[in-house]
């Protein structure tokens, strides 16, 4: 892509796309952390997942208010406006990921202070947790790159993720009615599910935020679809 | 400021002898100017009196007299050629700056303009004599008004032009934006735009004429006595002042002297006034 | 939607030079189309096509159809008085003429109606509304149109060009030579005159042809690179070359 006339524009921009890249690792480090000491108790790493939210609120904050500049400084039209506009809501999900994976630390600590989990909790949702893991890896990539087909991929996989959760909840639902010993830990493992499911939610988002500026189709809230031509390369 | 700076010493050196030649050139022109003045207002006020504006020039031998047929006569022939000289003028300056650009006729004129310009005023008055005076077989104010239009005629054209072209394009676009024809624009916008500018051409204009002698020794000749008849030879300042500084009588000398301070006046009053009250900037 | 003029394939050249190469575009009718590009790209020289401005100089000519109610204006023959009365032109720098302001707006008038002493007081009223000068000048018609500040001076120019009614206002950089406060004044007139006028602007200023045109039309080097609905060209250009200048990447 060619570079403004301005430098001090290029730099601008280039700042908050880092931040927000640097966002998204800490998030994603967040989530494999969560998942890890939902599988074996681990509680200083629920801890630190815990401690990363902060820097990751305080990353959104940043942002919000450095996008709040470009846009006050250098009225940007055409895709740095989609792009500006898309960080902006980018952000909020990212930040609403960290939220997620934060519960989802804070419930397998929980879970496993009360002793030894009867069920196979982690067996049962690592179908799940790895497809969520790899749309919001794919989802950060596809934003670092802006490659829309990477974009369209992933949303495909949502459905699969919302399939997923809706079998664990059967299954869950099983063990709570066999035997009722088990129903603390299963409701922790279906919220840590709906967490998961709610991460594979916001990566969707991602996904259809980089669409929106690498082809300039606001796709949200329709169903899934062929990608268009693209007119503009990026 | 390092004031200790050789070179910074060097150049406000150059600079005060460069800034003290030019007072000193200035000086010997305000210098000579005055001297000028004061001679004129020296030898000429002693002859200042009603008495120059009543009686008409003396006979040769005779006392007292006066310069009012001459000051008449002056004034008949300048306004006559004004009046003729003033609307040709300007309308050839308008003219030039309309079409000047476009044809080969304009540029022919302008070119023709410049050469009467510059044409010595006893060759006018010469020509005037071989085309109109010889053929009537007698001199007379208008033959004098007509050189003297043909002196002024020129100086009309050349600063009408000049003023006009002034005028900003924007502004004459403007004019034609809204649908007006050429004459139009011409007259009502571009003309109106530098109007003072125009008179004072005119004045100037007015102002050379006054103070010509050669055109009307050919012409106007003179008259010793007061005359209105503009068919006949008439008497007139320049010509007056001519014949009288050389004369051996006193009265005729000092007589000279008071027409000179006249006219010189009369010309400072005209490029007084076209400098204050018809003054004009640049439009835009 | 009509389509008032319609540009087809027109070439505009300085002597030898070319400046237009085979432009198309149809201005809407009572919509504002605005004019952006790079200096030199002939957006200007455009606008002075719609009203044979060129005319007035030899060595211009343009080649082509401009079609102005069904007849092509570029045909030899078209009385271009009548053409300039029916398309009119403000220019960037303001230029009342050297009357007052009453004659100013009555002048355009009187080229072409002969309206008694009355009509004529309200025909300048009328005028001076339209271009929102009136309250500010109404005590003072008779001062020269030179004694008003810039901003009042450009108002003045569009009430002169409104006053005699014509369908078209060609405005070229109209606010350029303004501080803000006029700049905003003059916008806000161009958003309510395009109720009543078809009007066609150029501008540099990229976001006041975002802020007032319902069309915009991208050029550079003489050739019309995009064309489209402004809000469309501003969010999602069509052509690379179009988001580049829009953007200010320039190579």
């Amino acid at each position: 892509m060619e570079h403004h006339s301005s430098k001090q524009y290029d730099n601008e921009l280039e700042a908050i796309r880092s931040k927000v890249l640097l966002m998204g690792g800490i998030v994603e480090t967040q989530y494999q952390d969560a998942m890890a000491c939902f599988r074996v108790s681990s509680p200083e790493r629920a801890d630190k997942v815990v401690a990363d939210d902060a820097q990751v609120n305080q990353l959104e904050v940043q942002l919000d208010d450095a996008c709040s500049h470009l846009i006050v400084r250098r009225q940007p039209t055409a895709n740095d406006l989609r792009t500006v506009m898309a960080t902006i809501k980018v952000i909020t999900d990212l930040e609403r990921i960290g939220d997620e994976a934060t519960k989802i630390a804070r419930t397998a600590k929980a879970l496993h202070e009360r002793g030894p989990v009867a069920i196979g909790h982690f067996d049962m949702m690592r179908t799940i947790a790895t497809l969520t893991g790899d749309m919001l890896h794919d989802a950060l990539d596809a934003f670092a790159r802006l490659d829309g087909d990477q974009a369209l991929r992933l949303i495909d996989k949502d459905a699969q993720v919302d399939h997923e959760f809706r079998t664990i909840m059967r299954s869950l639902i099983t063990f709570m009615m066999e035997d009722p010993r088990t129903i603390s830990s299963a409701l922790d493992t279906l919220w840590v599910a709906k967490a998961i499911e709610r991460i594979g939610d916001h990566a969707k988002n991602i996904a259809e935020y980089v669409i929106y500026i690498v082809e300039g189709r606001d796709i949200r809230h329709t169903r899934p679809s062929q990608p268009s031509p693209d007119p503009t390369q990026a | 400021m390092n004031t200790m700076n050789p070179v910074y010493r060097k150049r406000l050196f150059r600079h005060r002898v460069g800034i003290a030649l030019s007072v000193m050139a200035m000086s010997v022109g305000l210098v000579f100017l005055f001297w000028i003045l004061a001679t004129l207002i020296m030898k000429g006020f002693g002859g200042l009196s009603v008495a120059l504006f009543t009686e008409s020039t003396p006979a040769p031998g005779s006392e007292g007299g006066g310069l009012w047929n001459a000051i008449f006569g002056s004034f008949m022939m300048v306004g006559l050629s004004t009046l003729v000289s003033t609307p040709v003028g300007i309308l050839a300056g308008i003219y030039l700056a309309e079409y000047g650009n476009e044809n080969k006729f304009a540029s022919v004129t302008r070119f023709v303009t410049d050469i009467m310009l510059s044409a010595p005023s006893i060759v006018i008055g010469l020509f005037v004599y071989a085309m109109y005076v010889a053929h009537v077989k007698h001199y007379s104010g208008y033959a004098g008004s007509i050189a003297l239009s043909l002196i002024a005629i020129p100086v009309i054209v050349r600063t009408t032009d000049n003023m006009l072209r002034l005028v900003p394009t924007a502004l004459l676009e403007a004019a034609y934006a809204l649908g007006a024809p050429k004459w139009k624009v011409a007259m009502m916008v571009r003309l109106r735009a530098v109007k003072a500018g125009v008179i004072t051409g005119v004045l100037l204009a007015v102002a050379r004429v006054s103070g010509e002698t050669a055109p009307l020794l050919f012409t106007a000749l003179n008259n010793q006595f007061f005359s209105k008849d503009m068919n006949a030879p008439m008497a007139n300042l320049p010509v007056v002042i001519y014949q009288f500084a050389m004369s051996p009588y006193d009265n005729w000398r000092d007589l000279a002297w008071g027409g000179a301070l006249i006219v010189t006046f009369a010309v400072l009053a005209l490029n007084i006034l076209s400098r204050t009250v018809f003054s004009q900037k640049a439009p835009h | 939607m009509t389509k008032t003029i319609e540009i087809k394939g027109l070439n505009f050249f300085y002597g030898k030079t070319q400046s237009l190469s085979n432009v198309n575009l149809d201005i809407h009718d009572k919509k504002v189309t605005a004019f952006i590009g790079p200096s030199g790209c002939g957006k200007s020289t455009l606008l002075r096509t719609l009203n044979r401005m060129y005319d007035l100089y030899p060595g211009q000519r343009a080649e082509g159809s401009i079609l102005y109610k069904g007849r092509n204006i570029l045909e030899p023959g078209t009385d271009l008085n009548m053409l300039r009365a029916k398309i009119g032109m403000v220019f960037q720098k303001p230029t009342p003429f050297p009357m007052s302001i009453y004659d100013n707006i009555a002048f355009g008038v009187r080229l072409y109606e002969d309206l008694s002493r009355g009509e004529m007081d309200e025909r300048v009223e009328w005028a001076l509304n339209k271009a929102a000068l009136w309250t500010e000048v109404k005590d003072k018609l008779n001062k020269s149109g030179l004694s008003l500040s810039g901003g009042q001076q450009q108002r003045l120019c569009i009430a002169r060009g409104v006053a005699v009614k014509p369908d078209v206002l060609l405005l070229d950089e109209p606010t350029s030579a303004l501080d803000p406060i006029s700049t905003a004044k003059i916008e806000e007139l161009i958003s309510e005159l395009k109720q009543d006028y078809t009007i066609a602007i150029v501008t540099h200023n990229m976001q006041q042809a975002a802020r007032c045109s319902d069309y915009t039309a991208y050029m550079y080097l003489g050739e019309l690179v995009e064309f489209g609905e402004t809000d469309q060209l501003f969010m999602n250009p069509a052509r690379k070359e179009t988001q580049d200048y829009i953007t200010g990447r320039f190579g």
